[in-house]
């Protein structure tokens, strides 16, 4: 009974956490601004997180720089299934005009399954509204596929075909460009 | 006794709500936002301006053969883009517009991507028929600098897009794109050697 009452409310407050990657900044105030009482997300129940093992939803920005990498898909892997990641601006996705940069590991989607991008440099914090909300939507089915997978006794939940598995850290090599897919 | 905030928090119980509620009331970007971009190819003239000035190289080409001309498609990639404006400031025939549009979100790959195709014409006929022709004609026209080191136009690689005439100093140059007209005002040019450096088609020579 209380199991069910637990997925319930959790379905309806994702928390989320967030990993600047070496962004400017601007992306960082954006998705601040999407928690103050102008814009108010927490309508939606979003809530930023202080650790990784009690987000639902985790928010990357910046262009992944080679230092922070490593430590970004360690605070990912942390993030408990299901999960949801969702990049915010183009640097996640693409590397932006960092693109080339010998310390720049740019797309995020390399190394894990994105699920929503938001695209925009910096996206308005009605664009990261819109991102999230999909995000919990997505969030949702997963939960429901993963609550399904447990009753049939698969432990580890199902295995879709968009779930990549997080490469540990030693395992990614020292420059983006070697990286093959 | 004395309660701090009562007035406060009574005034702040019937008060409007600070909160703009986004997404049951739609919400306009500001002027002049920069958003998603808007390409009509059918006034692109593919002067390849676009891709030189783009910081974060955000826009690609296809380039295809087809029977009446070659088959252009350009793709503007807006997880690349900064929306910095620069190329629908450099398109002379404002075929890139950067819209109001925030809502740019993608779900899977290819959400993010804008694109135009168009056809453009081969030129001119006559030039094919006479086979034995050719390599006298391009010996011919071969076209050499002045020697007062003023610019000349080369009307095989001329596309008049009339970027040269935008960018000179000196307004020297006049450009005519329907007329298919380049015409230099020898007095005002000062041989600066912008309109070369400017020639996507590298069709002006100093």
């Amino acid at each position: 009974m209380f199991k069910n009452l637990i997925t319930e409310s959790t379905a309806k407050s994702p928390w989320l956490f967030h990993i600047n990657s070496g962004s400017c900044n601007g992306c960082d105030i954006e998705l601040v601004a999407v928690l103050t009482p102008r814009y108010d997300a927490e309508r939606f129940g979003f809530k930023l997180a202080g650790s990784p093992r009690h987000a639902d939803i985790v928010v990357v920005s910046g262009p992944l720089t080679q230092q922070s990498l490593p430590r970004t898909l360690r605070a990912i892997s942390q993030v408990p299934e299901p999960r949801c990641i969702v990049t915010i601006g183009s640097c996640p996705q693409s590397g932006n005009v960092f693109k080339g940069s010998y310390s720049v590991m740019a797309p995020l989607s390399k190394y894990v399954h994105v699920d929503v991008a938001i695209a925009g440099c910096t996206p308005k914090p009605e664009a990261i509204m819109d991102g999230l909300v999909q995000a919990t939507e997505i969030l949702k089915e997963k939960r429901k596929a993963w609550l399904e997978a447990k009753k049939n006794g698969l432990k580890d939940g199902p295995k879709a075909e968009t779930e990549q598995e997080v490469p540990a850290a030693e395992d990614i090599p020292a420059s983006g460009e070697e990286v093959q897919q | 006794m004395d309660l701090p905030f009562v007035r406060e928090a009574v005034k702040n119980l019937f008060s409007r709500s600070s909160c703009d509620m986004y997404p049951l009331k739609p919400s306009e970007a500001a002027e002049q936002y920069r958003g998603r971009i808007e390409y009509d190819p059918t006034k692109c003239i593919n002067c390849h301006f676009c891709e030189r000035v783009c910081a974060g190289g955000a826009i690609s080409v296809v380039e295809v053969p087809v029977e009446e001309g070659t088959q252009i498609t350009r793709t503007f990639d807006l997880s690349t883009c900064t929306f910095c404006n620069t190329c629908a400031d450099f398109c002379n025939t404002h075929a890139i517009k950067l819209t109001k549009d925030y809502h740019m979100i993608g779900l899977k790959e290819g959400d993010l991507l804008v694109s135009g195709t168009f056809v453009k014409v081969a030129k001119k006929k006559p030039v094919p028929p006479p086979a034995e022709a050719k390599p006298e004609e391009k010996a011919a026209p071969a076209i050499k600098p002045r020697d007062d080191g003023k610019p000349v136009q080369d009307p095989s690689k001329c596309v008049y897009c009339g970027i040269c005439a935008k960018k000179c100093l000196g307004e020297a140059l006049t450009v005519d794109r329907k007329e298919k007209l380049w015409k230099l005002d020898e007095d005002k040019c000062v041989s600066c050697g912008t309109c070369e450096e400017v020639c996507p088609k590298k069709a002006i020579i100093m």
